[in-house]
């Protein structure tokens, strides 16, 4: 994949061409990736997909008004009719006041180390497959386990470049998997699943998703529907990060702020939260799986503590938000894809652990639910949750009586921030995304029963 | 194009036991969006190439390519037989395509304006009175937005089989979204028009009257009630019916989910798994929605698709594959997102048939309740069969009463009592659920609806 030069001097290209045309600034985003990927069926190698994963975003200027277009076809014709498209775009959009002009950052780009592992590249089809099988083999807990799942292998580069001076190119490989187990009792259905995901091979642990799969999915048979009460609940590590990293991630969001439909509109300096919550943001996390030296506009971003004892810190910005809030560019630019706008989002979240150990927490509950990765989030976007317990079980005296189904959680996000009682001093650490254990006050829990 | 994968499929030699199949995939869209007063986004988009997939002795095989001249298309199909080789070691389960199905045709949508023929302008237009009337409704109005789409598609399909397929495809949809405030209370509004078709279906929206409606309706819900919590009769919407019968049952019945034993009605093919008065159907061919097409991903000929008649299951979604393993046959259900993946057995337009009781009828059947309206989606769980949707707003019924407003709130249930436990079954279904149904990672256009719909013993996620 030495796709560098061509890159380079396609994007170098776009540049050039988009300023010809007359427009102000310029801006193109390119990346090149290769993905292979294994899908399972019934514990058995269903699929095997090698596709690249390619594109050109051109984002043009011109009299304050944005034009973008994007294009997966890297022919001359192709790219060529992209700029236009961007560029007329742009002459016939009218003219965003608040923008105030593409970043200029000519700073030399940081080294984040375990961002890029030539085993990951060189792993053959048949050695990643048959790591995925022993993965299958870990979680057949029961001979008649049923077993599905995916796995990918990837890697990709990326360029960014505009005509203020933004230079940045990066390189990267991924690899991920997730695998689902169901267990049958009759009508009584166990189900559950687990993932992992790194930038190293070395650091993938194809085994724990197997392991965690099939043990969880047995845990979850004989689930049971309860009544409607309040309850205290205690969340594992991914629920926790489920769980803050959303509320903080969009409540934090300069682009939300200005618009005021950030949940901490006008909070900077103010108690969002138990004085038991304190969130680092870390870019640089050294083989961190949200890692990266730039954002996705080329500017270098800062580690950040958002919230410190409660108190909100700082929000999240990228080039147009920042001027938008009054703050300097904090470099949390993202983009769901290359043929998107960028907006603020964080990288690896770092939710300080507490003093209390995990099992402390569970032995003190008298009742309650304890979540095992299942959130506590809405999917409206309003500060209202409404929602569903997916992995929950019922706790009764500190042991944990037996799984919940069909119940929900009905609360609001600053409700859950105020009720943090405690977080666990075991602390999880999924590549850089690190959360320890955490129990909320009680909440309004709506049972089936 | 046709022509360029006819002449690469006649240069592979496949046994018949084997399958290949060459798909030539490009999109063109434009989106545009105003938020609060600006143009927030306003963007073209371009993907095309082709996929390759093979089935070799039990396994597949895909490889993807964006540069389409006959001798790197011969060479991705080679790359895709030879990996699909390496996976036929490692499969366990027989997997094959029946010789049986052969298609031949050219599908198109019916397009009255084409849209590209439209001045931009003209689409600003919508968008930016849609938007400014919500925003200057009152001051509690914390941000509005109108958002603009529309994508034209081309597909052609040839297999080792001998289907010769050419699609094309036009949608277009408008959309309002509205959120008010006050203090740390908000409360959104979403609704949307479209489906497959021309500049005709946006003529019809009125942007100043859609702007309105919308920012009165989030602001009387700052006001609204708090949500009940609890297990209790639920009327829902054609909006919610529609996702339902789309997200915890449709689910339920592709094929794929069946084959892999995630789907709890599996084993269910003429069996009850609802009332007498339940029938629910699934028709890409009706004219216009958004899950409207002639020839799915495959190149099989899309029909609609009777799931339950009278309460009792009688049809899954099938890709070639899953028809094949099940001894069914296709029904036009392989839908692919884009060129980068491969089709899976999905949905076009699905709903539930109309039944019999007017809204008060259902009302006075339901005695204690709330009736829910207007979803903004959910997920399923189909293996478990459980079900979460969020829905934008409701009312109390009291004393077989409709009363007063409720805000935001959550839904959950399992998939297999909902029918069971319907007593009630609306005079009229409406395809009011207009979505982009996520799979594996590919999101295709989908409508679902259906009439109100009274059930019993669903769990509702409020706060007191």
């Amino acid at each position: 994949m030495s796709t560098k030069i061509n890159l380079h001097e396609l994007a170098e290209k776009v540049i050039k061409l988009g300023l010809s045309f007359g427009a102000d600034q310029v801006e193109a985003y390119t990346i090149f990736g290769a993905a292979r990927n294994v899908q399972l069926e019934r514990g058995s190698i269903r699929k095997f997909t090698d596709v690249s994963n390619s594109g050109l975003g051109v984002r043009i200027i011109k009299n304050k008004a944005i034009g973008m277009a994007s294009t997966t076809i890297f022919s001359h014709d192709s790219i060529e009719k992209t700029v236009k498209d961007a560029y007329s775009l742009a002459k016939v959009t009218p003219p965003d006041e608040n923008f105030k002009s593409l970043p200029e950052d000519t700073r030399p780009t940081p080294e984040i180390k375990g961002c890029f592992d030539q085993n990951i590249i060189e792993l053959s089809v048949e050695d990643f497959t048959v790591m995925i099988l022993e993965g299958v083999q870990e979680a057949q807990v029961r001979d008649d386990a049923i077993i599905g799942g995916s796995f990918t292998a990837g890697s990709g580069e990326r360029f960014i470049i505009n005509s203020q001076g933004i230079d940045r190119f990066s390189k990267q490989t991924s690899i991920t998997g997730y695998l689902g187990v169901k267990i049958q009792d009759g009508d009584d259905i166990g189900n559950a699943y687990y993932f992992d995901s790194s930038k190293m091979l070395a650091d993938f642990d194809h085994l724990i998703v197997g392991k965690e799969a099939g043990t969880r999915a047995l845990k979850m048979l004989g689930s049971q529907k309860i009544e409607s009460a309040t309850l205290p609940i205690l969340l594992d590590p991914d629920s926790c990060m489920g769980t803050i990293s959303p509320i903080i991630s969009s409540g934090i969001n300069a682009f939300n702020v200005f618009n005021r439909t950030a949940y901490f509109v006008d909070k900077i300096g103010d108690a969002i939260a138990s004085d038991k919550l304190s969130i680092t943001d870390d870019p640089f996390y050294h083989g961190g799986v949200d890692s990266s030296a730039f954002d996705d506009e080329g500017v270098i971003p800062q580690k950040l503590n958002l919230v410190k004892e409660g108190i909100l810190s700082t929000y999240i910005t990228d080039s147009y938000t920042a001027p938008l809030v009054g703050l300097d560019n904090t470099g949390h630019a993202s983009r769901g894809s290359f043929a998107s706008r960028p907006t603020p989002s964080t990288y690896s979240l770092d939710i300080k652990a507490g003093e209390t150990t995990k099992d402390t927490l569970l032995e003190d509950l008298k009742e309650g639910i304890l979540l095992i990765g299942s959130s506590i989030v809405d999917m409206s976007g309003n500060p209202q949750i409404s929602a569903q317990i997916n992995q929950g079980f019922y706790i009764k005296d500190g042991e944990v009586q037996y799984p919940v189904k069909n119940a929900m959680i009905g609360t609001t996000v600053f409700e859950v921030l105020e009720k943090i009682e405690d977080f666990s001093k075991e602390q999880q650490n999924r590549h850089g995304h690190k959360s320890p254990w955490m129990l909320l006050s009680p909440l309004q829990v709506s049972g089936g029963k | 194009m046709l022509d360029t994968i006819e002449k690469v499929i006649n240069k592979i030699s496949m046994p018949s036991k084997d399958f290949l199949d060459i798909r030539y995939a490009y999109a063109m869209g434009e989106s545009f969006t105003v938020r609060n007063g600006r143009f927030d986004s306003v963007s073209n988009q371009t993907t095309g190439g082709v996929a390759i997939r093979a089935l070799i002795d039990n396994a597949w095989g895909f490889t993807t390519i964006v540069t389409i001249d006959e001798e790197s298309i011969l060479k991705a199909a080679e790359k895709a037989i030879r990996i699909a080789k390496i996976g036929s070691k490692f499969a366990k389960q027989e997997r094959k395509i029946k010789d049986d199905w052969v298609f031949e045709g050219k599908g198109m949508t019916k397009l009255e304006i084409d849209p590209r023929e439209i001045d931009k302008k003209t689409k600003f237009e919508k968008i930016i009175q849609t938007e400014k009337a919500a925003r200057e409704f009152s001051d509690r109005i914390a941000e509005t937005s109108s958002t603009y789409q529309e994508t034209h598609s081309k597909e052609c399909v040839i297999n080792s089989k001998g289907t010769k397929v050419e699609n094309e495809n036009h949608v277009v949809r408008i959309m309002k979204n509205v959120i008010a405030r006050e203090g740390t209370e908000m409360q959104s509004v979403f609704d949307s028009i479209g489906g497959t078709g021309g500049w005709e279906l946006i003529q019809k929206w009125e942007p100043e009257k859609e702007g309105l409606e919308a920012a009165g309706m989030a602001l009387k819900l700052l006001s609204a009630r708090k949500p009940p919590s609890g297990r209790m009769n639920v009327i829902m919407d054609p909006s919610l019916t529609g996702v339902f019968v789309h997200e915890a049952f449709g689910h339920a019945c592709e094929a794929d989910a069946v084959i892999a034993k995630q789907s709890v009605l599996e084993n269910r093919i003429n069996k009850r798994v609802g009332v007498e008065e339940i029938n629910v159907y699934d028709d890409p061919t009706l004219p216009g929605l958004r899950g409207s097409f002639d020839y799915d991903s495959e190149g099989t000929k899309a029909r609609k698709r009777v799931l339950v008649e009278k309460g009792i299951l009688k049809e899954y979604f099938h890709t070639l594959e899953t028809a094949t393993a099940l001894d069914m046959e296709p029904n036009g259900s392989g839908r692919a997102m884009n060129f980068n993946f491969t089709p899976l057995a999905r949905m076009g337009n699905t709903y539930v048939d109309s039944g019999d009781k007017s809204l008060e009828e259902i009302a006075e059947l339901t005695k204690e309740g709330v009736y829910l309206k207007n979803s903004y989606g959910g997920y399923v769980m189909p293996a478990k069969g459980q079900f979460y949707f969020s829905c934008q707003l409701g009312y109390f019924i009291e004393d077989g009463e409709i009363t007063d407003m409720i805000g935001n709130v959550g839904m959950s249930g399992m998939t297999l009592e909902v029918f069971q436990n319907t007593y009630a079954v609306g005079k009229k279904w409406a395809p009011e659920f207009l979505g982009t149904c996520g799979k594996q990672g590919q999101g295709i256009p989908v409508t679902a609806g259906g009439p109100d719909i009274g059930v019993s013993g669903i769990v509702i996620g409020g706060s007191q």
